[in-house]
């Protein structure tokens, strides 16, 4: 198991919705990437902590059947796959959208069977818990990074590019104003990223795979012993 | 389309394993177990494969039941749900995939239905995109440039904050000196030194 890759967080959701509502739902997802539609996405901006969020309906006709020696799917029901890869916490997450985005979740799952809607929140987190299913094997290229992080070093090498062409030929004053402008303009964007600390039991069993890969020789001693 | 969101790739592949056993062990069980143990951060396969942002890999065994009056179902087959955010081309990215991990490749989908038509990377990219479904919507929190990209600016932002902390209330000369040596040192404009993909901030150097 490993939900927790640095500081992402891979969620994975699937929830089963009917043959009606599916059509539905395409239409609304179809809808929130238009400019009329877009305001119901505007919470998922302002959270800030989501790197890359999907949602995937799959038909039973569209589970790949690679041979005819595959079985044949016979479920009835539509599948409603989310996966997303975010900063922080389950329950920061799962809370922080539920705060953010009540109008944009009840939107996206409202026909989902048995979803509770976004408030109150314990029968959410409920029905999260129940349809979850765990990563095996996660991988993040910046562990270190949360979102934020990301969109600032973008921001940071764009800005920096920039200032050394434009200081290559200032006298040392001028370069200085012009460096304390800089500093105003990233003072948003410059922070030192360091390890996650352990928020989680989720993330101590991450750190405990962590020593068992390190010391695979040792632990099997101790287990001799 | 749902499956990009400008040069930001999100691909969905559910591939299906053979229902089947050795011993006491499920071939899902196997692979599940295999995933499980694989090196993890910038040791990770993963980290081999060139512009991978995120990427994951869970055992889908069944679907669930939601009590009633839903109905109760299950699945035929079980799928590893192969799920990765990456930059570019699709058919590249599974190339550098097959080409880079190739190894890892073969034991990972061993046990999966018609797998064993694949024999290179050509091969490869056909097989994932017989399972690849269809995104409805890709959400793009971050940014869609090159991982390499995204690592030097990672870098950057580390080092120059590190400068500005350190030089603080210095004077103009020797202010200018010092940025001169920071660019020298970090070459903002060059791929290299930048951070290991996958790794806690270890940078590697020109």
């Amino acid at each position: 198991m490993s939900n927790i890759a640095g500081k992402a967080y891979a969620m994975n959701v699937v929830t089963p919705l009917k043959w009606g509502s599916t059509f539905l739902n395409k239409v609304i997802f179809k809808f929130v990437t238009t400019k009329i539609g877009v305001k119901y996405l505007k919470g998922l901006t302002t959270l800030s902590l989501i790197h890359y969020a999907k949602w995937t309906i799959i038909k039973p006709s569209q589970f790949p059947r690679l041979s005819k020696t595959q079985p044949k799917e016979t479920i009835k029901y539509n599948y409603m796959i989310f996966f997303s890869n975010f900063n922080g916490s389950w329950t920061q997450y799962v809370d922080s959208f539920t705060s953010a985005i009540p109008t944009g979740l009840d939107l996206f799952w409202r026909k989902n069977i048995q979803y509770p809607g976004s408030y109150p929140m314990q029968p959410f987190h409920d029905y999260i818990t129940f349809n979850q299913v765990w990563t095996n094997h996660y991988y993040n290229a910046y562990p270190m990074a949360a979102s934020n992080d990301v969109k600032a070093g973008k921001n940071i090498k764009n800005k920096l590019s920039e200032f050394i062409v434009d200081t290559e030929k200032d006298s040392a004053e001028c370069f200085k104003k012009k460096y304390d402008q800089l500093l105003l303009a990233l003072q948003g964007d410059l922070s030192i990223m360091e390890p996650t600390p352990i928020v989680s039991l989720a993330s101590q069993v991450v750190q405990d795979h962590y020593l068992q890969q390190e010391q695979p020789k040792k632990l099997k001693v101790e287990c001799l012993q | 389309m749902s499956n990009k969101s400008g040069m930001a790739y999100s691909l969905t592949a559910l591939c299906p394993i053979i229902n089947g056993s050795t011993g006491d062990q499920s071939y899902a069980s196997i692979t599940r177990e295999f995933l499980q143990n694989l090196a993890l951060d910038e040791n990770s396969p993963m980290a081999k494969v060139a512009n991978t942002y995120l990427c994951r890999f869970f055992i889908l065994n069944d679907v669930f039941y939601e009590a009633s009056p839903s109905r109760e179902e299950h699945l035929k087959s079980k799928y590893i749900v192969f799920s990765s955010n990456f930059y570019g081309d699709l058919d590249r990215y599974l190339q550098g995939m097959w080409n880079n991990t190739e190894k890892v490749v073969k034991q990972l989908f061993q046990y999966c239905v018609a797998f064993d038509k694949v024999h290179d990377a050509k091969s490869f990219v056909i097989y994932i995109k017989n399972c690849q479904v269809k995104n409805n919507l890709f959400f793009n929190g971050s940014t869609d440039v090159s991982l390499d990209e995204q690592l030097k600016g990672l870098y950057l932002k580390q080092e120059f904050t590190q400068f500005a902390y350190d030089n603080q209330g210095k004077d103009a000369e020797y202010l200018q000196q010092a940025f001169q040596d920071f660019v020298k040192r970090t070459q903002p404009s060059k791929a290299k030194p930048t951070w290991l993909p996958g790794s806690l901030g270890t940078v590697v150097s020109a």
